[in-house]
């Protein structure tokens, strides 16, 4: 094993330093060319980051620049009217029927369709089936095949236990359905599960598949707030729409001295705060990891052309290369485990607060129990 | 920060596919899954409960294996020791059967011994007394004078011929 990651590592760096060492021995021939060529290829690490990190209209394919997947535009304009076309008619600063995409220096939305209403730009009600949206369905959609698979394999072999991929699926609901689900929730466990399960899978595999670069993955899903923010909500909305009533009485009529809740509610006041707060950890540390690995991942690629553009010398830039590549295949890594573990902890942090709401007071337990 | 706000878009279309998939999941997936998982735990509960009883029985059935050999192996050993001991006494009672038949045997013989002797001490004496009358017959022959220092000298070589033997 160790051998392997030795010979792979090599071959990567190999195959990283040859098209530089290509490029600056044609450098010489073409100096006058490069003189031009740098004034339009400015570095702007942050542009290329953020165009990485979010949301596009098109997909751009692999090995092309050029090429992108158009994806449909559905729109409602500003006089109230739905409009749906593909995504190729606005590039490349394109207008369609009043509708254009801004530019990424715009100022108020910047790479977003624009309609153009009496000279000034207006936002429409913007429903696009976007690269996040599609790479969002493509998850789902892996996710359905490997549970169904799982599914289908009990229904051919009702007694035996699933090997290889299937098997790998098994292990994971295995383990987050008794290692957390049931441990956590108890008997509540059928009634919880199955959302605690869609979210871990979903994660997960939103997660790995922004970890292949390229279409069709490599979006970065969980690493946008909108998604772990409605996966927050939706938590949040089963902690406290079925939590019972001693749930409700801690919050509001903790058991505390009486000077802490009674003139001034300072102890229901941090518990209110507190259901808050909780989904909104939910949101911001799945974002903010996912974001984070990503960015990290960009930014140690990025350091080749910052260095190429600079020193513009070929041992400067090999051996930024080589250093380079190494990092962000051990940030991959990294990020691979990263993955895993945080759709473990969102899971996790769900089922407990979900179970935190559903205890019971010991007088009930009492009554319960007689 | 573009980053930070959440685009409506992205909301609306996750909030259908994950409905849509917390549903096909949640009605045909997980609940199969778990079914199938926790029949297959309680088949191999059960198995396990089956093989620790079985691992009993055959316990209890090694032990009482070993007890009826170990009874095998006393009776066994008592039957030898019988054995031993009848042996023992068969020869015992044949050497005295022996050696009472020998005593008779020998018995037989010192008789017939003694008969013989007896018998052969006779015909000694016969015959003695034979060549006594030959020779008295001669000395008569001789000297019929005096029959009475005859018959004397003829006692006497008598009893010298009895006290040598």
């Amino acid at each position: 094993m160790k051998r392997i990651l030795t010979i792979l590592m090599t071959l990567v760096m190999l195959l990283a330093v040859a098209p530089f060492a290509l490029a600056q021995s044609e450098a010489g021939s073409a100096d006058a060319q490069k003189t031009e060529a740098q004034g339009d290829n400015q570095i702007n690490p942050k542009k290329i980051i953020f165009a990485h990190l979010g949301d596009t209209y098109g997909w751009e394919l692999p090995f092309t620049h050029d090429v992108r997947l158009p994806l449909p535009i559905i729109v409602r304009g500003n006089d109230g009217s739905w409009r749906c076309f593909s995504s190729a008619r606005l590039m490349n600063g394109a207008e369609y029927e009043g509708f254009k995409i801004a530019s990424a220096d715009d100022a108020n939305y910047p790479s977003k369709v624009v309609e153009m209403v009496n000279g000034t730009e207006y936002r429409p009600l913007d429903l696009s089936i976007t690269k996040d949206v599609l790479a969002l369905i493509i998850s789902a959609l892996v996710v359905l095949a490997c549970v169904f698979s799982l599914v289908r394999w009990y229904r051919r072999n009702p007694m035996k236990a699933p090997r290889k991929g299937v098997g790998i699926i098994e292990v994971i609901t295995q383990f987050v359905y008794d290692g957390v689900i049931v441990c956590t929730l108890g008997d509540k466990a059928k009634k919880f599960g199955p959302y605690l399960l869609t979210v871990f899978f979903l994660i997960l595999f939103m997660n790995l598949l922004g970890l292949c670069v390229i279409f069709p993955a490599g979006a970065n899903l969980t690493g946008n707030i909108a998604i772990t923010m409605f996966l927050a909500v939706c938590t949040f909305l089963l902690t406290n729409l079925f939590g019972t009533k001693h749930y409700w009485k801690d919050i509001f009529w903790p058991d505390v001295p009486l000077w802490l809740k009674f003139p001034i509610p300072i102890m229901p006041f941090i518990e209110l705060f507190g259901i808050f707060t909780k989904p909104f950890a939910l949101c911001v540390r799945l974002f903010a990891n996912m974001m984070g690995g990503h960015m990290i991942v960009l930014v140690l690629t990025l350091l080749i052309f910052i260095f190429q553009a600079t020193m513009n010398s070929m041992v400067v830039t090999g051996a930024t290369t080589i250093v380079s590549v190494a990092f962000s295949l051990f940030m991959l890594l990294i990020d691979t485990l990263i993955s895993f573990i945080q759709a473990y902890v969102f899971t996790m942090l769900s089922t407990l607060f979900i179970s935190l709401a559903q205890e019971k007071g010991e007088k009930e337990q009492v009554i319960e129990s007689k | 920060m573009e980053l930070f706000k959440p685009e409506i878009g992205l909301v609306f279309w996750m909030f259908i596919v994950f409905l849509l998939l917390l549903f096909v999941l949640g009605k045909y997936g997980w609940p199969a899954i778990i079914k199938s998982l926790d029949k297959r735990a309680a088949l191999i509960d059960k198995g396990v409960e089956y093989a620790q009883n079985a691992k009993e029985q055959l316990d209890s059935a090694k032990a009482e294996a070993e007890k009826i050999i170990a009874e095998g192996q006393r009776r066994q050993d008592d039957i030898l020791r019988d054995a031993e001991k009848m042996r023992t006494s068969i020869i015992e009672e044949a050497k005295a059967a022996a050696s009472v038949e020998a005593k008779k045997v020998i018995d037989a013989a010192q008789l017939s011994i003694e008969q013989s002797r007896k018998e052969s001490e006779l015909q000694f004496r016969n015959e003695v007394s034979a060549f006594a009358i030959n020779i008295a017959e001669k000395m008569v022959r001789k000297d019929m004078a005096n029959d009475k220092a005859q018959a004397d000298l003829v006692d006497k070589l008598l009893n010298e011929v009895e006290k040598k033997n």
